[in-house]
């Protein structure tokens, strides 16, 4: 990918140095609106969450949030936190569904990328036909497959009908399968998206070096393996990066599915944070959850930043 | 070490004919320079060649053996690109034993080979390093080494000098020469830098618009070209073509040039309208010459001054040693040019006479 990149090269003015001063000068100010309203923007809410984090802050208490000091209790939520075993198993829960969907949308992807990379009859609207679930809004997503994996739904009568015999299985309210029903809604739906990317970064390995691999006798694997994988390997990395963070924030299938349940079995780290929010109404630890989230999603982004440099 | 022999090879894209009924045999250890401007097929040829094109039409032999539908991998044939494709992710020694790993050859057999190799292109002081950050001339090397380390019958390399900046260019071709010689490999180079085919090459093979025009030494080629396209390509800058007249007198034949006058008596098998031929080195200044142009513009270049010459109808170039007097702008330059040194080509066919 770097190899095509070239830099553009910059019209410069060759202005005097007080008059350049000058004019930079004016380029702050007048930007400076925009900048403030920018950080304010990105900065806000982060800071908000912090304070109130640090707070016993609900929206019942009758106190405007600005006088949410009044509630002050310190790091007492974050102490909750680390001792709250439904967090923990919704992040345990989380990292499960990860570990499953990203290696499987990964390898679909890359599986499929190698299929379309030739070209063959009808690639174009087979294409766009896989495409199709990225399309899809992951709420309505979520209906369909509520209603495949209904007792008296398509699945089992397809099962019933390779078997021949009535299946009846209650894929949404047992806890194990309850999990695998939906992690193939969310395979289903986020596969494309890999498909696109990877296949994007395997168009861009350059042809001359694998005809080269090719006249000096190397099979397809070893090319794949050599050439092809390798030079893929940033946007791998990107491709992996977004749907484990994309995952962490995973939540509208889910929900229409199996509202988390049953029980806590499809409980995942947005599932949960949902509830208390919306049901137990404790917004301080709401904060303070959050913020725990955006701390370990840092962290594995600049992981992969960092991986990626190195590539 | 192989013969290949192309027997009316042809391709078409669709509507458009990249190469047209090509008959061509490259001698075992012939270095061969297929030579012609963009889009004249030569590099159409090479694919082929190659096997990374099917032909439309016609077939080509290695050593007898045909090779239509032979996939590229088992042919035999070590190619250099334009731009190398050196895998840039991996090391010189990697690339070096790219291929011999392919082939499943033993690890001590591979080192042996890659070291043997390495040393003849002088590339054993950087075989850990990174292949991206290396200079061309090693990229060069390197594209060479890999290829020529699995020992390829046949060696291909398509304009591998035209990324290469002009000062450059002198040192490369003669490393490419005596690598030549030292490999004795059959060797087919595609380019449309003539320099580097008359320097290089046993045998040019002039293409133009998916035809061959003419297959012979680099000397042949100079001083014999078979039409006018060959004359105008070959030679900078390339031969003078002034369109005249064969006519006969007294004094022998000539050739009636209209404004510039009459040529000196000429060897002329047929009459009529022709294009009438000489090299600017070929240009005599005599002030009491038969032929007589206008200068237009003189560029002198160190050892060698370039005059530019019109008449009506008529453009022509003269190359001078720069110590011989030369006119100025303007004025009217007087020359003769010796009868060995003129070719004919009749005017329609612009076919050599």
């Amino acid at each position: 990918m770097t190899d095509m990149t070239s830099p553009m090269p910059h019209a410069r003015t060759d202005a005097p140095d007080a008059e350049g001063r000058e004019e930079r000068r004016l380029g702050f100010w007048l930007t400076l609106p925009a900048q403030l309203l920018v950080l304010f923007i990105a900065l806000f809410p982060i800071l908000m969450q912090i304070y109130i984090s640090l707070t016993d802050w609900s929206p019942l208490d009758g106190i405007p949030w600005y006088r949410a000091y009044e509630l002050w209790i310190g790091l007492l939520n974050y102490a909750d936190l680390a001792g709250d075993p439904r967090f923990w198993s919704a992040l345990w829960r989380t990292g499960l569904v990860m570990a499953i969907c990203v290696p499987v949308q990964v390898l679909l992807g890359l599986g499929l990328a190698i299929l379309f990379v030739d070209d063959f009859r009808g690639k174009r609207v087979l294409y766009s036909t896989i495409l199709v679930p990225m399309m899809v809004v992951p709420a309505v997503a979520g209906y369909m497959f509520f209603m495949l994996f209904q007792s008296g739904g398509p699945i089992n009568d397809l099962l019933s009908m390779i078997s021949g015999q009535r299946v009846t299985i209650a894929w949404l309210s047992d806890p194990d399968l309850a999990l695998f029903a939906v992690i193939v809604s969310d395979i289903w739906q986020w596969t494309p998206l890999m498909f696109l990317i990877l296949l994007a970064g395997m168009v861009s390995v350059p042809q001359d070096q694998q005809m080269a691999a090719v006249l000096l006798g190397a099979s397809w694997g070893r090319r794949f393996r050599t050439i092809v994988l390798p030079r893929m390997k940033t946007i791998i990395i990107i491709a992996v990066a977004i749907r484990v963070i994309e995952n962490f924030k995973v939540f509208d299938n889910f929900y229409i599915m199996t509202g988390g349940g049953p029980g806590v079995a499809t409980e995942t780290i947005s599932i949960y944070i949902y509830k208390v929010t919306q049901q137990e109404l404790i917004w301080g630890y709401v904060a303070a959850i959050a913020l725990a989230i955006l701390i370990v999603l840092s962290v594995v982004s600049m992981l992969a930043i960092r991986k990626m440099r190195k590539a | 070490m192989t013969e290949i022999v192309m027997e009316n090879l042809g391709k078409d894209f669709g509507d458009f004919t990249a190469l047209a009924g090509m008959n061509l045999t490259i001698g075992d250890g012939e270095f061969v320079a297929l030579l012609g401007p963009s889009g004249c097929g030569k590099s159409t040829t090479m694919n082929m060649i190659a096997g990374m094109l099917d032909p439309s039409h016609g077939e080509i032999r290695f050593d007898g053996r045909p090779m239509n539908g032979v996939p590229m991998a088992r042919r035999g044939v070590g190619f250099v690109f334009q731009n190398y494709a050196i895998f840039t992710h991996m090391s010189v020694r990697e690339n070096l034993a790219y291929g011999l790993r392919a082939q499943g050859v033993g690890r001590s057999e591979i080192t042996r080979r890659v070291a043997e190799i390495a040393e003849l292109l002088q590339l054993t002081p950087m075989l850990d390093r990174r292949a991206a950050g290396l200079s061309v001339n090693i990229l060069q090397r390197l594209a060479i080494g890999r290829s020529a380390v699995v020992e390829p019958a046949i060696f291909l390399l398509d304009e591998p000098l035209s990324n290469v900046d002009a000062a450059f260019r002198a040192v490369m071709r003669s490393e490419l020469k005596s690598l030549q010689r030292q490999f004795r490999q059959t060797m087919v180079y595609v380019t449309h830098d003539q320099l580097e085919a008359m320097t290089m090459a046993d045998r040019i093979a002039v293409m133009d618009h998916g035809r061959l025009l003419q297959v012979g030494t680099p000397l042949e080629v100079y001083n014999h070209p078979a039409d006018t396209f060959v004359a105008r390509f070959i030679g900078a800058p390339g031969m003078n073509l002034l369109s005249g007249q064969v006519v006969s007198s007294d004094s022998g034949t000539q050739v009636d040039l209209g404004a510039a006058g009459r040529s000196g008596p000429v060897m002329a098998a047929q009459g009529g309208d022709v294009l009438f031929g000489f090299r600017p080195e070929e240009v005599q200044p005599d002030p009491a010459g038969p032929l007589a142009m206008q200068v237009s513009m003189v560029e002198r270049i160190g050892a060698r001054t370039i005059l530019h010459l019109v008449t009506q109808g008529h453009e022509a170039k003269a190359v001078l040693d720069s110590e011989t007097p030369t006119p100025g702008q303007g004025e009217v330059f007087r020359f003769s040019i010796p009868a060995a040194s003129v070719r004919l080509f009749d005017a329609k066919t612009e076919r050599a006479l």
